[in-house]
């Protein structure tokens, strides 16, 4: 064969690799959305997983989410939040509120077939209470255990050292903060040596729950299988995936195209998809609220100072006036697109039977320019107020989150409001290890903070007691923002213990009306939790009926991918478009082919003539 | 016309060389030099880097426990796992070694080794930074030399005007707009390809069918890739021959009887091509750096997925292992580049 022929051959080659490579990919074009393709199929957008779906050392939220679906738990946070019977049928506690004695669902089988007992429950509570490792996801939670034993098969008994007043909620799947994961005895015991480096990434995990894990590929997705069987009621669905996407805007955009069947969005990306048929946004009453955390005179456990924070902020009339300077409303209109909730409370309004501070909080610069006037706090001629004993300004310090475009929203309504109470803000946008970094050190006037408890605060309440504070060296601290009230930690003490719901809610209302009126960290909003669902392949996804003003309550993946369905007749339509695409793609590859052959031929003859 | 700017002296310098001597050989002592060199920037890479990932504020404890229930003492006990106790030296020390031994460590926040974690992660990113790369050099050297060729003609202005314009759009800008327009559809245009990830979950992950669910998968961040980098092959590739055009060994070789085409084929390319070849190796060498902005606009589970997903707490261990092998593969293709550019090259001597 000469030169030109090879190349012909070549290129007629190229051309028919390219007319199968095009046909090929557009072929697949037409392979069926989310749903549609595999008629069962529920796929949502998962948190970032990080591979570990150990549940003695599992932290993340997207490996969580996992784990509570597919491992049981004593008890589930219903619709309400409030726990119900998961594993535990019922319970009953002593009336020094020192026993609980929970009865087990009989009769449950792990997935493998091996019976699911009492003694399986017994055992994951034992490990976590004498094992570190086992210990890493869940110890805290349970370090007022005395003992566990399971009497029969049916029956767990639990003791503690003190009343344990969220036991239910400690041990509740679902929710924002699952609770403790009740694993295979039979399966984990073999495992105890090598707990911290297991990811238990062995397919299909055995477990007991509404689904199963089935398939996993790291950075991409996870599948779970519906458990059809399970006895609180099983999936519709015959199968959840988690899929992962590492932006926004890439998870919009597989939602409009059916590739995802639910996303979370931003308020924009709400507003742009009102006008698709296909999908419907919701909007969830959210527990993660904003705040700006002022730093009001740090101390080490000992009371020894720390840090670099501004002295005036020991002032409350300042704190207050900060406060009184700041329009909640006009956040949650112009940052969240009205999607929030404004509030001052430190815990969200649906955990607290609606707890509010007593001084209504308001909008009032004029109130605020006074206290400052009145407290000697003379304003300059630049409208900046000075400290007449030391002759400084009034400037702080704000630390923003450098990747949260809600911080630096927040922050273009915040400055200019301190501006006009005669406060200066310098605005420091820090990477969030720096800004954790300077947190722990107590280099800061003022932080953006955000923080979501879940239905049971006992966590977040803990960050604001004393025994947070670091050590003298500044280590072993723990704390949120340096708050150290003793008579606000007696309180947090017996609400720990009070088993009476009512009486425990009583005392934490009065721990909020603390935190407010010592002002360390003013509460902006509350962001409600926006999502997308396609409709028209998915209905009741949704748990509970929306308020007058379209919020829907917290939900649960306990729930509510239990709850979804497939919508009947969903299904792929034929793409007219990609045929139509598909045959002039070939058309053009191989005429195209066809025409450089010619040609070629051509050019070869008038050479050789 | 190509051949219009032939000079006098040009001519009687007797450059009627034949393009590329073939089958010089490299001497045991130069590649000896290369390669201690190479290990020598390795080395001085490795501190440097280990230096910069040490003053990365962060206190990692904290963030991967954040939101999460843990009394004092574990985090005390947390922090003592992670190292993080220990003294700087003794952890450069361990870096060494895990770099020595290649399991790069243990991933803080993924509680697996960096090695199998890069092992995975390493495939995704070689398919789609390679097919990437291939294209782009291919596309960029083909329309170099076409537009070197004939510099200032229509053909030249339009692609190298197309090639400067995608090479200067942000790629992340460029990612969401052809996710927008082909994986969500815009007017008559419906869905032509996925929003993000590597694969359907919900189709049979083996033989070929899966094969093409992949390469369906590759084609937007492969395009994405392919628009920003093509330019800077092109750009190589025409100057270099345009540098070429006025040398006399090309008239020579009209005056033989070649036509255009073969001119340019045989005698002007090969000889342009030499500085396009370093590029291409740094290209190569850069493989395997992925592209963080790409793979994470397209969920794309690759090395520089990785890298986006461990630096926020920051997770050191596969910070420096990335980096490790990032660097590691830039030395190797400069080494290799340098290595044949002696060969292909008479003038560069050892």
């Amino acid at each position: 064969m000469t030169g030109s022929g090879r190349r012909l051959a070549r290129r007629v080659g190229a051309a028919a690799v390219s007319a199968f490579l095009v046909a090929g990919l557009a072929l697949f074009g037409q392979a069926p959305a989310a749903s549609a393709d595999s008629g069962s199929t529920l796929i949502v957008q998962g948190d970032s997983f990080k591979s570990n779906f150990n549940p003695w050392t599992s932290y993340s939220s997207g490996d969580k989410d996992i784990i509570t679906n597919i491992y049981p738990s004593l008890t589930y946070l219903d619709e309400k939040q409030k726990p119900a019977p998961y594993l535990a049928d019922s319970w009953t506690t002593s009336s020094d509120g020192l026993t609980w004695t929970f009865k087990i669902h009989p009769d449950l089988k792990w997935s493998d077939g091996q019976p699911l007992t009492a003694k399986d429950a017994a055992w994951t509570f034992n490990l976590i209470m004498t094992n570190k490792t086992a210990a890493t996801s869940n110890g805290a939670l349970i370090t007022q255990f005395d003992s566990v034993k399971a009497t029969d098969d049916t029956t767990l008994v639990i003791k503690t050292k003190v009343p344990v007043a969220d036991m239910l909620f400690i041990n509740a799947s679902g929710g924002s903060q699952p609770g403790i994961p009740i694993v295979p005895r039979h399966i984990w015991e073999k495992h105890v040596k090598d707990l911290g480096a297991d990811s238990n990434l062995v397919i299909p995990t055995v477990g007991y729950g509404p689904w199963t894990l089935t398939d996993y590929k790291a950075n991409q997705y996870a599948t779970l299988t519906a458990n059809k069987d399970f006895f609180l009621g099983g999936p519709k669905y015959d199968k959840l995936i988690y899929q992962q996407y590492n932006t926004p805007d890439a998870a919009v955009a597989a939602l409009r195209s059916g590739q995802l069947n639910r996303a979370g969005i931003t308020a924009a990306q709400r507003a742009s998809l009102q006008d698709d048929k296909d999908i419907t946004t919701y909007s969830v009453l959210g527990d993660l609220f904003l705040s700006i955390e002022i730093n009001r005179g740090a101390t080490t456990k000992s009371g020894k100072p720390i840090g670099t924070g501004n002295p005036l902020l020991k002032d409350p009339k300042i704190r207050q006036a900060i406060n009184l300077g700041i329009d909640r409303d006009t956040l949650v209109k112009k940052v969240l697109d009205g999607q929030g909730v404004a509030s001052g409370a430190f815990l969200p309004q649906q955990y607290t039977d609606d707890w509010q501070p007593k001084e209504k909080i308001t909008f009032d610069p004029a109130k605020a320019n006074q206290i400052l006037d009145d407290a000697g706090y003379p304003k300059g001629a630049d409208g900046y107020r000075t400290d007449p004993k030391t002759g400084k300004e009034l400037s702080f310090r704000l630390g923003t989150h450098s990747d949260s475009a809600q911080d630096a929203q927040v922050a273009e309504y915040f400055v200019p409001w301190m501006k006009n109470i005669g406060i200066k803000i310098s605005l420091e946008p820090m990477s969030f290890s720096l800004l954790n970094e300077n947190l722990a050190k107590a280099d800061w006037d003022m932080l953006f903070d955000r923080w979501g408890p879940g239905p049971n605060p006992t966590y977040l309440l803990s960050t604001q007691t004393c025994g947070t504070l670091p050590d003298d060296d500044g280590q072993n601290g723990n704390t949120d923002s340096f708050y150290c009230n003793p008579e606000f930690d007696k309180l947090f003490a017996l609400q720990s213990t009070q088993v009476d719901a009512q009486k425990r809610m009583d005392t934490i209302h009065q721990m909020l009306q603390i935190l407010y009126t010592d002002g360390n960290n003013l509460i902006l909003f509350y962001a409600n939790a926006l999502s997308g669902v396609t409709t028209n392949q998915t209905k009741n996804y949704m748990i509970g009926t929306a308020d007058s003003a379209g919020n829907y309550p917290p939900q649960s993946i306990f729930l509510s991918w239990r709850s979804a369905e497939p919508v009947g007749g969903a299904g792929s339509s034929t793409n007219v478009w990609l045929i139509i695409g598909i045959i002039v793609a070939v058309v053009v590859v191989v005429g195209g082919a066809g025409t450089v052959l010619v040609l070629r031929k051509r050019s070869t003859a008038d050479a050789k003539e | 016309m190509a051949a219009s700017g032939i000079d006098d002296a040009a001519l009687t310098g007797g450059a009627i060389a034949p393009p590329v001597r073939r089958g010089r050989r490299i001497s045991g002592s130069y590649l000896l030099r290369r390669v201690l060199l190479a290990i020598q920037s390795f080395l001085v890479t490795l501190v440097i880097g280990f230096i910069v990932f040490s003053l990365v504020p962060s206190d990692p404890a904290q963030a991967l426990s954040r939101a999460q229930v843990v009394t004092a003492q574990q985090m005390a006990d947390l922090r003592k796992d992670l190292g993080l106790d220990q003294p700087i030296i003794v952890r450069f020390f361990r870096f060494l070694g895990h770099t020595f031994t290649g399991n790069f460590g243990y991933s803080w926040e993924f509680r697996q080794s960096v090695g199998s974690l890069i092992a995975s992660a390493i495939g995704p990113t070689l398919l789609l930074m390679g097919s990437a790369t291939l294209i782009s050099v291919l596309l960029g050297l083909w329309l170099g030399v076409r537009s070197g060729w004939k510099p200032g003609s229509k053909f030249d202005r339009f692609f190298t005007g197309t090639a400067v314009t995608l090479w200067s759009v942000p790629t992340f800008w460029l990612g969401m707009m052809l996710l927008v327009v082909f994986s969500v559809g815009v007017g008559p245009l419906p869905r032509l390809f996925p929003a993000g990830g590597m694969s359907d979950p919900t189709i049979d992950p083996h033989g070929l069918t899966h094969i093409l669910d992949v390469a369906h998968h590759l084609v937007l961040p492969c395009l994405t890739l392919v628009a920003v980098t093509f330019a800077q092959n092109l750009m190589i590739m025409r100057s270099s021959l345009v540098d070429e055009l006025g040398n006399a060994y090309l008239t020579t070789a009209r005056a033989k009887g070649l036509r255009d085409a073969e001119v340019r084929q045989r005698h002007a390319v090969p000889n342009a091509m030499l500085p396009a070849i370093t590029v291409i190796f740094l290209q190569i060498g850069g493989l395997v750096g992925g592209a963080i902005v790409t793979e994470t606009v397209f969920s794309w589970p690759g090395l520089g997925l990785l890298v986006y997903n461990g630096i926020k707490i920051p997770d050191l261990p596969l910070l420096e292992g990335t980096f490790v092998i990032f660097s590691g593969s830039v030395i190797v293709f400069n080494l290799l580049a340098d290595l044949l550019y002696r060969v292909l090259d008479p003038r560069v001597k050892g």
